[in-house]
C-alpha cells in the first residue's frame, strides 16, 4: 500500500487489520460519486429492492415489472436502492491544548492514531478521505479523495502537524459546514474546549447540511481527576494567562465546572444527533474505534 | 489561668506554624502546562464559599491542635488565681496560719471548720505547686517551722485550732524576717485567715513598715491570701463578764454575769439555754435574748461545795462556731484588800484612807493603813493590794520595795508632792505645779472604755468631767494618759514600764487642789478599782485570755482540769480550759476581741497589700472543691478533637467527584 514503506508512529498494522474486519458505515444516506457501501438518497441498480413506482412515459421499458402488470393490468416500474461511496472529512484539532499529556501520548498523538486508522479504513473500502487541521483557523486542509496514493499525503500531514495556537473550532466547523459538499461523514477529533452552546450551533449547522457528524472527545485522566496536591501555576497551552491556584481549594469548583460542561455537552450532542464518543487517553484507541465502528454497523440505514 | 510549667508557654508561637508552612507551601508551587484552562477560569469565577471556609477551618484546627498541646504540657491550673505560679516554682513557701477561735467557724450545714478547710486546701494546693522549702508560721508561736512537705501541715500540731487571737502584722513580720535572714530565693507567702479585724489590726502603723520591708526584698515576694470572709450569721457567743463568790451566812453563792451576743443583723428574740457546770453540778437557765448583746446580770447560784475556791464553765448549744460556745471561770473566797497610804499632807491622807477602806461589798474586807515614807521597808507587801503615794517619788530602798510590789502585780497611784523635786520613778517625774487661777481647769477627756476610769457595767460614765482641778502638777516622762485637762496636761496617766499597775494622778485630794475628795465618786471608784485589780494578784485564781502574757511567777508545768483534751501540754496557755499551775487556778478563755469581731472589707484588705504582688481568693468553710487543679486533660482532648476535625476537613472529597463525570 505504501510505496516508500515508511513506518508511521501512529499506525499499527496489526490493529488496522483487526479493525478492517468491521466496515465503516454512514448513519444516513451519503452522496458519493461512485458506487460504494453506503446508502444513497437516489435509486440505483443494486440488488436491494426499494419500491414500485407507476410507469411514466420515458421510463426504460426494461425496468417494467411484467409480473405485476399480469396481476394488476397496470404498469409498474421496479426500483432498487443505490449504493454509493462517502466523503469522510477528518477534522483534527491541532490547537495548543491538544499537546497536553505525557510525552509521546499526548492528545494529538492519540488523535493521529484515530485519524490515521479511520482514514485508512475509509480509503480501503473505497471512500474518499480528507483532512482538516484546525487551530486558530483552518490551518491545513486536504480535500477528500479516494485515491489510495492520497493516503500518503494525509499521513504526511498527520505526521507534520504540531499543537499550536488557540482553538477556533467553532468558526472552522461553520466554515466546513458550508464548504464541504452535502451528505458527508465528518469526524471531529478534539478536546472540545469550546463553550457547548457554540458547539451546539456548529453541530446544528452540520446537521442542516445533512452531514453525518461523529465526534471523538479526547480527555486526559488528570484533567478529569485534577488530583494535584501542591499549589500549582497552570500555564495555558494556548497562550492565555497563567493561573496560580491551590488545588485543594479550587478542586471542588473545578469539578463543578467540568461536570456542568460535560452535562451541557451531552445535551448538545443529543439534540444534534452527533455520534459522540468521550475518550480518555489511557483507553486503547483500537477499542475506541471498534466501539465506534460496531455502533455504526448496528445503526446502518438510520436516517 | 495559671500554669505549673509556664516557661513552656514560650512555645506558643508554634501556633503560627501551620500558617508559616502554608505560606512556604505557597512559595514552593509547581508549574504545569495545562490545557483545560476553561474549567480553571470558570472555577475562579465561582463563589469560593465553603472551600475557602474549609481552608480557614483546617488552618484553625491545626493551630488549635498545637495550642492545645502547648497548653497541655504547660500544666494549666483551674483557678481564678490569675498569674499564680507565673514565675515557676518558688524557692520558699511560707504558710501564715491564723489559728484564732473565729477560724473554727463551720460552714452552713456543718462540715469542716474554716481552719480545717484552709489547711486541707493549702496542703493540696501547695503539693501541686511545689517548692524547695516549706515554712509554717502559726499565729501562736509566731516562729518559722520547716515542714517536710505540704502534707505535713495536716498532721502538724501547729495547725490545730487555739483560743488565742492572731496578730497578722506580727506573723508577716516574722515571715519577712525569715526571708531576710535566710536569704531565700523567690518566696511565696500564703496567708490563711478569716479577715477578722481584731486579728488583722488594720489601723496599726506596722502595716506601712511591713509593706516597705517586703517591697525592699530583692528576691521578690508574692502574697497569696486564702480568705474565709464568710460571717457567722446567727452565731451565738457566751462570755462570763463577772464572777464572784459571795458568802451567804454559812453557805456561799456564786454570782455570775453572763454576756450573750449574736453575730449579724438578726435582732429577733431567741431562747438560749445556759448550762452551768460548777464543781460537777449542772444548772440550766433559759434566757430570753431580746437584743444583742444581752447580759444576764448577777445570776446567783448556790454553791454546794465548801471549798474556798473552785472553777466552772458555762455552755450554750452548738452553733456555727463551737469555739465561742463555752466559757471557763474560776472563783475563790475574796481576798482581803489592803491599801498602804504614804502621804506628806494629812488632809490628803484622810480622804485617801477613806476611799480605800470603805468596802464596796459586805463580803469583801477592805482596810487602809497610813505609813510614813521612812517605814515603807517594814510593810508586809505580800498582803498589800494598793499603794497610794503622795509625796516625793520613792528612791533608794523604798523605791526598790515599791518596784517589787508593782512587779508582783500590785497597784500604785502616785500623787504629786507639795514641792516637786527632780526624782524620777518608773521613767516619770513631777515637774511643777500650775495654778488655774482665772478659771478652774476642767477635765477635757478621759478613757471611758478601759482602765480605772472606764464606764460602769451599766454603761454610765463616771462623773470625771464634773471634777474641778484648781491646781495640778505637770508630769514628764513615759506614760499613757488616761485623762487629760484642757490645755493638754495629763490628769491621770499610767506608766508604760513593764505593763505595771503604776498610775500618776496630777493633783491631790486636798480641797485646795481639786474636788476629788468633795466629789468623791471618781476618787472612790478609782481607788477601789485599783485595789480590786491589785488584790487579784494576791489571790490564787487567774482569769486569763488565751495567748496573753502570763504572770511572771507561774510554774512551767500545768495540770489540765477542764478543757479540750487534744491540746498539747505545752500549748495549754493558748487553749481554753481550767488549769492548775502550782497553787494558782487558771481559767483561760478566748480574748474578748474575738467575740463579734467585724470582718475586714475587700478594699481595706487590698489597701493593706497595696503595691505588693498580692493575690486573693475567697473560699468557704466546708467547701470540698479543689482550690487548684491541673486541667491538662481538657486541653489534650481539645487537641484530639482539633486533629479529628482537621482530618475530617482534609478528606479528599473531590476524589470521589472526579470519578463522577462519565
Amino acid at each position: 500500500m505504501f510505496k516508500d514503506r515508511r513506518t508511521r508512529s501512529f499506525l499499527d498494522a496489526a490493529a488496522l487489520s483487526r479493525l478492517a474486519a468491521v466496515p465503516l458505515f454512514a448513519r444516513r444516506p451519503m452522496q458519493g460519486t461512485v458506487s460504494g457501501r453506503h446508502p444513497s438518497p437516489h435509486r440505483g441498480s443494486s440488488v436491494e429492492f426499494a419500491e414500485y413506482r407507476k410507469y411514466v412515459p420515458g421510463d426504460d421499458l426494461r425496468r417494467l415489472d411484467w409480473r405485476a402488470y399480469g396481476r394488476s393490468d397496470r404498469f409498474y416500474v421496479k426500483e432498487f436502492e443505490a449504493d454509493t461511496n462517502l466523503r469522510c472529512c477528518l477534522v483534527l484539532d491541532t490547537s495548543g491544548s491538544m499537546g497536553f499529556g505525557p510525552a509521546g501520548a499526548t492528545k494529538l498523538d492519540y488523535a493521529r492514531r484515530i485519524a490515521g486508522a479511520l482514514g485508512y479504513l475509509a480509503l480501503q473500502q473505497g471512500d474518499a478521505v480528507g483532512l482538516s487541521c484546525v487551530a486558530n483557523g483552518l490551518a491545513r486542509n486536504i480535500l477528500p479523495k479516494r485515491n489510495p496514493a492520497h493516503l500518503i499525503a494525509l499521513f504526511d500531514l498527520l505526521e507534520e502537524t504540531r499543537p499550536h495556537g488557540e482553538t477556533q473550532l467553532a468558526l472552522v466547523l461553520h466554515e466546513l459546514a458550508e464548504t464541504i459538499r452535502q451528505r458527508a461523514l465528518i469526524v471531529i477529533i478534539s478536546d472540545l474546549f469550546v463553550e457547548p452552546d457554540l458547539l451546539g450551533s456548529c453541530f446544528q449547522h452540520l446537521r442542516f447540511r445533512r452531514h453525518d457528524v461523529a465526534v471523538f472527545h479526547l480527555l486526559e485522566a488528570q484533567e478529569m481527576e485534577f488530583n494535584f496536591r501542591r499549589p500549582m501555576r497552570f500555564l495555558d497551552m494556548e497562550g492565555g494567562t497563567s493561573i496560580f491556584a491551590d488545588p485543594t481549594e479550587i478542586a471542588d469548583r473545578y469539578h463543578r465546572a467540568l461536570n456542568a460542561y460535560l452535562t451541557e455537552l451531552r445535551r448538545v450532542v443529543l439534540e444534534s444527533s452527533v455520534d459522540y464518543h468521550r475518550v480518555l487517553l489511557d483507553e486503547n484507541y483500537e477499542r475506541v474505534l471498534t466501539r465506534f465502528l460496531v455502533g455504526r454497523a448496528h445503526g446502518k440505514g438510520a436516517q | 489561668m495559671s500554669f505549673l510549667q509556664p516557661w513552656l508557654l514560650a512555645a506558643l508561637p508554634l501556633v503560627a506554624l501551620p500558617i508559616i508552612i502554608h505560606l512556604i507551601n505557597q512559595r514552593r508551587y509547581q508549574t504545569v502546562r495545562w490545557g483545560a484552562m476553561m474549567f480553571l477560569l470558570t472555577a475562579n469565577r465561582m463563589a469560593r464559599g465553603f472551600a475557602r471556609l474549609r481552608q480557614y477551618l483546617i488552618m484553625a484546627a491545626r493551630m488549635l491542635a498545637i495550642a492545645g498541646l502547648v497548653f497541655a504540657v504547660s500544666r494549666p491550673l483551674a483557678s481564678g488565681w490569675l498569674g499564680l505560679a507565673a514565675g515557676g516554682r518558688p524557692d520558699t513557701t511560707i504558710i501564715v496560719l491564723d489559728r484564732s477561735p473565729s477560724m473554727q467557724q463551720k460552714g452552713i450545714g456543718g462540715g469542716d471548720s474554716k481552719l480545717a478547710t484552709g489547711v486541707h486546701q493549702l496542703a493540696q494546693t501547695l503539693a501541686t505547686l511545689k517548692s524547695a522549702h516549706w515554712i509554717l508560721i502559726d499565729s501562736v508561736t509566731k516562729k518559722p517551722v520547716q515542714l517536710d512537705s505540704p502534707e505535713a501541715l495536716l498532721k502538724s500540731p501547729a495547725a490545730e485550732p487555739t483560743s488565742a487571737a492572731s496578730d497578722l502584722p506580727g506573723l508577716l513580720e516574722a515571715a519577712y524576717e525569715y526571708t531576710q535572714a535566710n536569704k531565700s530565693g523567690r518566696t511565696d507567702i500564703w496567708i490563711c485567715s478569716d479577715l477578722r479585724q481584731n486579728d488583722w489590726n488594720p489601723r496599726s502603723g506596722r502595716w506601712q513598715a511591713l509593706r516597705e520591708s517586703l517591697l525592699s526584698l530583692r528576691q521578690g515576694v508574692r502574697i497569696n491570701l486564702l480568705a474565709y470572709p464568710e460571717a457567722a450569721e446567727g452565731n451565738f457567743s457566751v462570755r462570763v463578764s463577772d464572777v464572784r463568790r459571795v458568802q451567804n451566812g454559812p453557805a456561799a453563792d456564786l454570782v455570775l454575769s453572763v454576756r450573750l451576743a449574736r453575730e449579724g443583723e438578726d435582732q429577733s428574740r431567741a431562747s438560749i439555754p445556759l448550762h452551768f457546770e460548777i464543781d460537777g453540778a449542772r444548772t440550766e437557765v433559759m434566757v430570753e435574748m431580746d437584743k444583742s448583746p444581752y447580759e444576764l446580770k448577777d445570776y446567783r447560784i448556790p454553791l454546794e461545795s465548801k471549798q474556798p475556791r473552785s472553777w466552772g464553765k458555762v455552755t450554750i448549744p452548738a452553733d456555727l462556731n463551737p469555739a465561742d460556745n463555752d466559757f471557763y471561770f474560776a472563783f475563790e473566797k475574796p481576798v482581803p484588800r489592803h491599801a498602804i497610804v504614804v502621804v506628806e499632807d494629812n488632809q490628803v491622807a484622810r480622804s485617801l484612807q477613806l476611799a480605800a477602806a470603805i468596802t464596796p461589798d459586805p463580803g469583801i474586807t477592805c482596810s487602809a493603813e497610813v505609813v510614813a515614807a521612812e517605814q515603807v521597808a517594814n510593810v508586809e507587801w505580800e498582803k498589800v493590794s494598793l499603794l497610794l503615794w503622795q509625796g516625793p517619788l520613792p528612791e533608794g530602798e523604798a523605791a526598790r520595795h515599791v518596784q517589787e510590789f508593782i512587779k508582783r502585780g500590785g497597784y500604785a497611784i502616785f500623787l504629786p508632792p507639795k514641792v516637786p523635786g527632780d526624782r524620777e520613778f518608773l521613767a516619770a517625774r513631777w515637774k511643777s505645779w500650775t495654778d488655774s487661777a482665772s478659771k478652774d481647769a476642767l477635765v477635757a477627756n478621759w478613757r471611758g472604755d478601759q482602765d480605772l476610769l472606764a464606764n460602769t457595767q451599766s454603761g454610765a460614765q463616771l462623773p470625771v468631767g464634773q471634777l474641778q482641778i484648781h491646781r495640778y502638777c505637770q508630769l514628764a516622762g513615759d506614760f499613757t494618759p488616761l485623762a487629760g485637762l484642757q490645755g493638754g496636761s495629763p490628769l491621770l496617766a499610767r506608766s508604760t514600764q513593764n505593763h505595771s499597775g503604776a498610775y500618776f494622778l496630777a493633783t491631790t485630794t486636798s480641797p485646795a487642789d481639786s474636788s476629788l475628795a468633795t466629789d468623791g465618786v471618781v476618787l472612790y471608784v478609782l481607788v477601789q478599782r485599783a485595789m480590786a485589780a491589785g488584790a487579784a494578784s494576791l489571790g490564787t485564781i487567774r482569769q486569763l485570755a488565751a495567748g496573753e502574757a502570763l504572770p511572771a511567777n507561774l510554774p512551767d508545768s500545768w495540770q489540765r482540769l477542764a478543757g479540750p483534751e487534744d491540746a498539747l501540754s505545752g500549748a495549754y496557755p493558748v487553749h481554753r480550759g481550767v488549769y492548775l499551775a502550782g497553787d494558782q487556778l487558771l481559767a483561760i478563755n478566748r480574748p474578748m476581741e474575738e467575740d463579734q469581731a467585724p470582718i475586714l472589707d475587700d478594699g481595706r484588705v487590698a489597701d493593706l497589700f497595696a503595691g505588693l504582688n498580692f493575690i486573693r481568693v475567697d473560699h468557704r468553710a466546708g467547701h470540698i472543691g479543689i482550690l487548684i487543679e491541673e486541667i491538662w486533660r481538657p486541653f489534650l482532648f481539645a487537641m484530639i478533637v482539633a486533629l479529628i476535625v482537621e482530618a475530617a476537613l482534609c478528606l479528599p472529597r473531590y476524589v470521589a467527584k472526579a470519578g463522577s463525570p462519565s
